[in-house]
Protein backbone atom coordinates (compact mmCIF):
# COMPACT_ATOMS: atom_id res chain seq x y z
CA UNK A 1 0.00 0.00 0.00
CA UNK A 2 2.46 2.22 0.85
CA UNK A 3 4.92 1.37 -1.77
CA UNK A 4 2.79 3.53 -4.26
CA UNK A 5 4.11 6.22 -2.12
CA UNK A 6 7.71 5.63 -1.97
CA UNK A 7 9.93 7.91 -2.89
CA UNK A 8 7.51 10.91 -2.38
CA UNK A 9 8.83 13.21 -0.01
CA UNK A 10 5.73 15.29 0.07
CA UNK A 11 5.73 17.80 2.75
CA UNK A 12 2.83 17.26 4.94
CA UNK A 13 1.12 19.57 7.34
CA UNK A 14 -1.06 18.14 10.33
CA UNK A 15 -3.17 20.34 12.05
CA UNK A 16 -4.58 18.88 14.73
CA UNK A 17 -4.16 19.68 18.71
CA UNK A 18 -4.98 16.38 20.17
CA UNK A 19 -1.60 13.98 21.45
CA UNK A 20 -3.12 10.81 20.20
CA UNK A 21 -4.32 11.97 16.25
CA UNK A 22 -1.23 13.48 16.28
CA UNK A 23 0.83 10.53 17.20
CA UNK A 24 -1.75 8.28 14.93
CA UNK A 25 -1.68 10.81 11.99
CA UNK A 26 2.22 11.65 12.01
CA UNK A 27 2.97 7.77 12.06
CA UNK A 28 0.36 7.49 8.99
CA UNK A 29 2.40 9.90 6.93
CA UNK A 30 5.37 9.31 7.69
CA UNK A 31 4.81 5.67 6.39
CA UNK A 32 3.93 7.45 2.85
CA UNK A 33 7.60 9.04 3.46
CA UNK A 34 6.09 12.80 3.88
CA UNK A 35 8.47 15.12 5.78
CA UNK A 36 5.47 16.09 8.39
CA UNK A 37 5.28 19.21 10.54
CA UNK A 38 2.35 19.43 13.29
CA UNK A 39 0.28 22.79 13.97
CA UNK A 40 -1.57 22.64 16.88
CA UNK A 41 -3.87 25.23 16.26
CA UNK A 42 -5.33 26.88 13.00
CA UNK A 43 -3.56 30.31 13.81
CA UNK A 44 0.10 27.83 13.87
CA UNK A 45 -1.16 27.04 10.43
CA UNK A 46 -1.65 29.95 8.98
CA UNK A 47 1.10 31.09 10.34
CA UNK A 48 3.07 28.94 8.52
CA UNK A 49 1.97 29.96 5.15
CA UNK A 50 2.36 33.34 6.31
CA UNK A 51 6.09 32.88 6.82
CA UNK A 52 5.75 31.44 3.37
CA UNK A 53 6.45 27.60 4.13
CA UNK A 54 5.03 25.63 1.32
CA UNK A 55 2.75 21.88 1.82
CA UNK A 56 1.73 19.46 -0.71
CA UNK A 57 -0.92 18.08 1.87
CA UNK A 58 -2.62 19.49 4.52
CA UNK A 59 -4.46 17.50 7.47
CA UNK A 60 -6.86 19.93 8.99
CA UNK A 61 -8.49 19.11 12.14
CA UNK A 62 -12.09 21.13 12.58
CA UNK A 63 -11.91 21.81 16.20
CA UNK A 64 -9.06 23.36 18.01
CA UNK A 65 -8.58 26.37 20.28
CA UNK A 66 -7.28 29.77 19.04
CA UNK A 67 -8.03 29.43 15.60
CA UNK A 68 -10.60 26.30 13.91
CA UNK A 69 -9.54 24.38 11.33
CA UNK A 70 -12.68 25.74 9.44
CA UNK A 71 -11.50 29.35 9.87
CA UNK A 72 -7.49 28.43 9.04
CA UNK A 73 -8.72 26.44 5.92
CA UNK A 74 -10.55 29.94 4.81
CA UNK A 75 -7.67 31.93 5.57
CA UNK A 76 -5.24 29.29 3.77
CA UNK A 77 -7.01 29.56 0.53
CA UNK A 78 -7.64 33.22 0.95
CA UNK A 79 -3.47 34.17 1.39
CA UNK A 80 -3.72 32.62 -1.93
CA UNK A 81 -2.43 29.27 -1.56
CA UNK A 82 -5.17 27.63 -4.10
CA UNK A 83 -2.83 24.41 -4.92
CA UNK A 84 -2.09 23.12 -1.68
CA UNK A 85 -4.46 19.99 -0.74
CA UNK A 86 -6.66 20.44 1.86
CA UNK A 87 -8.14 17.61 3.68
CA UNK A 88 -10.59 18.58 6.24
CA UNK A 89 -10.68 15.97 9.00
CA UNK A 90 -13.04 15.24 12.41
CA UNK A 91 -15.04 13.10 14.06
CA UNK A 92 -18.17 15.18 13.42
CA UNK A 93 -19.45 13.23 9.85
CA UNK A 94 -21.18 16.10 9.32
CA UNK A 95 -18.50 18.42 8.65
CA UNK A 96 -17.84 17.64 5.37
CA UNK A 97 -20.32 20.85 4.04
CA UNK A 98 -18.74 23.05 6.42
CA UNK A 99 -15.53 22.16 5.18
CA UNK A 100 -15.88 22.38 1.61
CA UNK A 101 -17.45 25.30 2.06
CA UNK A 102 -14.17 26.80 3.98
CA UNK A 103 -12.22 25.76 0.59
CA UNK A 104 -11.20 22.18 1.53
CA UNK A 105 -10.42 19.75 -1.30
CA UNK A 106 -11.76 16.79 0.65
CA UNK A 107 -13.10 15.53 3.70
CA UNK A 108 -12.27 12.22 5.83
CA UNK A 109 -14.05 11.57 8.68
CA UNK A 110 -12.41 10.33 12.02
CA UNK A 111 -10.58 7.89 11.86
CA UNK A 112 -8.11 8.36 9.04
CA UNK A 113 -7.48 5.05 7.55
CA UNK A 114 -4.16 4.13 5.97
CA UNK A 115 -6.13 3.21 2.35
CA UNK A 116 -7.99 6.53 2.16
CA UNK A 117 -5.11 8.41 2.47
CA UNK A 118 -3.14 6.50 0.34
CA UNK A 119 -5.05 6.94 -2.41
CA UNK A 120 -5.33 11.13 -1.15
CA UNK A 121 -1.40 10.78 -1.71
CA UNK A 122 -1.10 8.84 -4.78
CA UNK A 123 -3.69 11.61 -6.34
CA UNK A 124 -1.11 13.97 -5.63
CA UNK A 125 2.12 12.65 -6.67
CA UNK A 126 0.33 11.42 -10.08
CA UNK A 127 -0.47 15.24 -10.27
CA UNK A 128 2.70 16.52 -9.40
CA UNK A 129 4.63 13.78 -11.85
CA UNK A 130 2.52 15.28 -14.65
CA UNK A 131 3.20 18.65 -13.93
CA UNK A 132 6.75 17.79 -14.20
CA UNK A 133 6.26 16.17 -17.74
CA UNK B 1 10.52 -20.25 28.65
CA UNK B 2 7.76 -21.16 26.24
CA UNK B 3 7.96 -17.98 23.98
CA UNK B 4 5.00 -19.42 21.38
CA UNK B 5 2.75 -20.49 24.13
CA UNK B 6 3.36 -16.59 25.48
CA UNK B 7 2.60 -15.30 21.94
CA UNK B 8 -0.56 -17.37 22.01
CA UNK B 9 -1.78 -16.20 24.93
CA UNK B 10 -0.98 -12.96 23.64
CA UNK B 11 -3.39 -13.74 20.50
CA UNK B 12 -5.99 -15.11 22.13
CA UNK B 13 -6.04 -12.30 24.75
CA UNK B 14 -6.43 -10.03 21.43
CA UNK B 15 -9.21 -11.89 19.99
CA UNK B 16 -11.27 -11.74 23.11
CA UNK B 17 -10.98 -7.77 23.03
CA UNK B 18 -12.56 -7.82 19.47
CA UNK B 19 -14.77 -10.00 20.32
CA UNK B 20 -16.01 -8.59 23.21
CA UNK B 21 -16.25 -5.27 21.18
CA UNK B 22 -13.83 -3.41 23.47
CA UNK B 23 -11.60 -2.82 20.18
CA UNK B 24 -12.71 -2.33 16.66
CA UNK B 25 -10.88 -2.36 13.24
CA UNK B 26 -8.96 0.77 13.68
CA UNK B 27 -6.85 -1.08 16.12
CA UNK B 28 -5.56 -3.14 13.60
CA UNK B 29 -4.98 0.18 11.74
CA UNK B 30 -2.46 1.48 14.17
CA UNK B 31 -0.76 -1.92 14.46
CA UNK B 32 -0.20 -1.90 10.60
CA UNK B 33 2.07 1.00 11.37
CA UNK B 34 4.51 -1.21 13.68
CA UNK B 35 7.45 -1.95 12.11
CA UNK B 36 11.03 -2.56 12.83
CA UNK B 37 12.08 1.42 13.05
CA UNK B 38 8.76 1.57 15.51
CA UNK B 39 8.40 -1.97 17.03
CA UNK B 40 6.83 -0.57 20.13
CA UNK B 41 4.62 1.95 18.42
CA UNK B 42 0.96 0.27 19.20
CA UNK B 43 1.96 0.11 23.05
CA UNK B 44 3.33 4.17 22.82
CA UNK B 45 -0.40 5.12 21.29
CA UNK B 46 -2.21 3.02 23.74
CA UNK B 47 -0.20 4.55 26.66
CA UNK B 48 -0.86 8.37 25.47
CA UNK B 49 -3.96 7.62 24.83
CA UNK B 50 -5.12 6.28 28.45
CA UNK B 51 -2.99 9.04 29.82
CA UNK B 52 -4.78 11.76 27.32
CA UNK B 53 -8.48 10.33 28.05
CA UNK B 54 -7.49 10.12 31.92
CA UNK B 55 -7.06 13.56 31.82
CA UNK B 56 -10.06 14.80 29.32
CA UNK B 57 -12.39 12.33 31.50
CA UNK B 58 -11.03 14.32 34.43
CA UNK B 59 -11.90 17.65 32.71
CA UNK B 60 -15.18 17.16 31.47
CA UNK B 61 -15.98 15.62 35.58
CA UNK B 62 -14.76 18.93 36.61
CA UNK B 63 -16.94 20.77 33.70
CA UNK B 64 -19.53 18.81 34.67
CA UNK B 65 -19.67 20.09 38.08
CA UNK B 66 -18.63 23.57 37.58
CA UNK B 67 -20.70 24.49 34.69
CA UNK B 68 -24.02 22.38 35.24
CA UNK B 69 -26.23 22.35 32.23
CA UNK B 70 -23.83 23.71 29.82
CA UNK B 71 -24.72 20.95 27.00
CA UNK B 72 -22.50 22.62 24.22
CA UNK B 73 -19.06 22.95 27.09
CA UNK B 74 -19.73 18.78 27.77
CA UNK B 75 -20.09 17.84 23.80
CA UNK B 76 -16.81 19.81 23.40
CA UNK B 77 -15.03 18.05 25.52
CA UNK B 78 -16.46 14.61 24.54
CA UNK B 79 -16.18 15.25 20.94
CA UNK B 80 -12.19 15.05 21.58
CA UNK B 81 -12.67 11.81 23.54
CA UNK B 82 -14.47 10.56 20.66
CA UNK B 83 -11.64 11.06 18.60
CA UNK B 84 -9.15 9.45 20.25
CA UNK B 85 -11.23 6.63 21.23
CA UNK B 86 -11.68 6.57 17.34
CA UNK B 87 -8.31 6.66 16.37
CA UNK B 88 -7.13 3.80 18.44
CA UNK B 89 -10.31 1.40 17.81
CA UNK B 90 -11.79 1.80 21.39
CA UNK B 91 -14.82 0.45 20.10
CA UNK B 92 -17.12 0.58 23.58
CA UNK B 93 -15.74 3.65 25.00
CA UNK B 94 -16.50 5.40 21.41
CA UNK B 95 -19.75 3.82 21.66
CA UNK B 96 -19.99 5.79 25.19
CA UNK B 97 -18.92 8.81 23.93
CA UNK B 98 -21.67 9.14 21.40
CA UNK B 99 -24.51 8.23 24.19
CA UNK B 100 -22.60 10.99 26.16
CA UNK B 101 -23.21 13.50 22.86
CA UNK B 102 -26.80 12.53 22.18
CA UNK B 103 -28.07 12.91 25.44
CA UNK B 104 -26.33 16.26 25.78
CA UNK B 105 -28.69 16.97 22.56
CA UNK B 106 -31.64 15.88 24.29
CA UNK B 107 -30.47 18.59 27.23
CA UNK B 108 -31.18 14.94 29.39
CA UNK B 109 -28.32 15.19 32.72
CA UNK B 110 -28.93 12.05 34.58
CA UNK B 111 -28.39 10.28 31.09
CA UNK B 112 -24.70 12.49 30.60
CA UNK B 113 -23.90 11.27 34.26
CA UNK B 114 -25.12 7.71 33.48
CA UNK B 115 -23.25 7.74 30.21
CA UNK B 116 -19.74 9.68 32.11
CA UNK B 117 -20.07 6.48 34.79
CA UNK B 118 -19.96 3.90 31.83
CA UNK B 119 -17.17 5.31 29.99
CA UNK B 120 -14.79 5.62 33.05
CA UNK B 121 -15.57 1.97 33.64
CA UNK B 122 -14.60 0.97 30.07
CA UNK B 123 -12.05 3.03 30.26
CA UNK B 124 -10.60 1.02 33.27
CA UNK B 125 -11.44 -2.78 31.90
CA UNK B 126 -9.80 -1.78 28.36
CA UNK B 127 -6.79 -0.18 30.18
CA UNK B 128 -6.41 -3.30 32.11
CA UNK B 129 -6.72 -5.25 29.64
CA UNK B 130 -4.29 -3.90 27.46
CA UNK B 131 -1.99 -3.22 30.23
CA UNK B 132 -2.19 -7.02 30.74
CA UNK B 133 -1.64 -7.92 26.63
CA UNK B 134 1.21 -6.05 26.46
CA UNK B 135 2.52 -7.24 29.52
CA UNK B 136 2.73 -10.45 28.06
CA UNK B 137 3.91 -9.19 24.23
CA UNK B 138 6.37 -8.31 26.27
CA UNK B 139 7.45 -11.44 27.66
CA UNK B 140 6.87 -13.12 24.39
CA UNK B 141 9.12 -10.44 22.87
CA UNK B 142 12.82 -12.02 21.53
CA UNK B 143 14.55 -10.53 23.87
CA UNK B 144 12.10 -11.81 26.74
CA UNK B 145 13.65 -8.15 27.82
CA UNK B 146 10.23 -5.86 29.50
CA UNK B 147 10.38 -2.45 29.94
CA UNK B 148 7.18 -1.50 31.86
CA UNK B 149 5.11 2.26 30.74
CA UNK B 150 3.57 3.98 32.94
CA UNK B 151 -0.48 3.66 31.57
Amino acid sequence: MASNAQGSHMKALLVEDAAVETLFHSAILHMFHCETTVAKTGKEAVDLFLEGKKFDIVLCEKEMPVMNGLEAVEKIRAIGETDVKIVGVSVDCNAMEAFMSAGADVFVPKPITLDVLSAIIQEIINKKNNAMV
Amino acid sequence: MDYSNLRRQAASMKKGLFDQGHLDEQFRQVEDLQDEASPNFVEEVAVLFFKDSGRLISNLEQALEKYPRDFNRWDAYMQQLKGSCSSIGASRMKSECMSFKDNCGKGNVEGCMGCLQKLKREHAILRQKLESYFQLLRQAGPTGAATRPVM
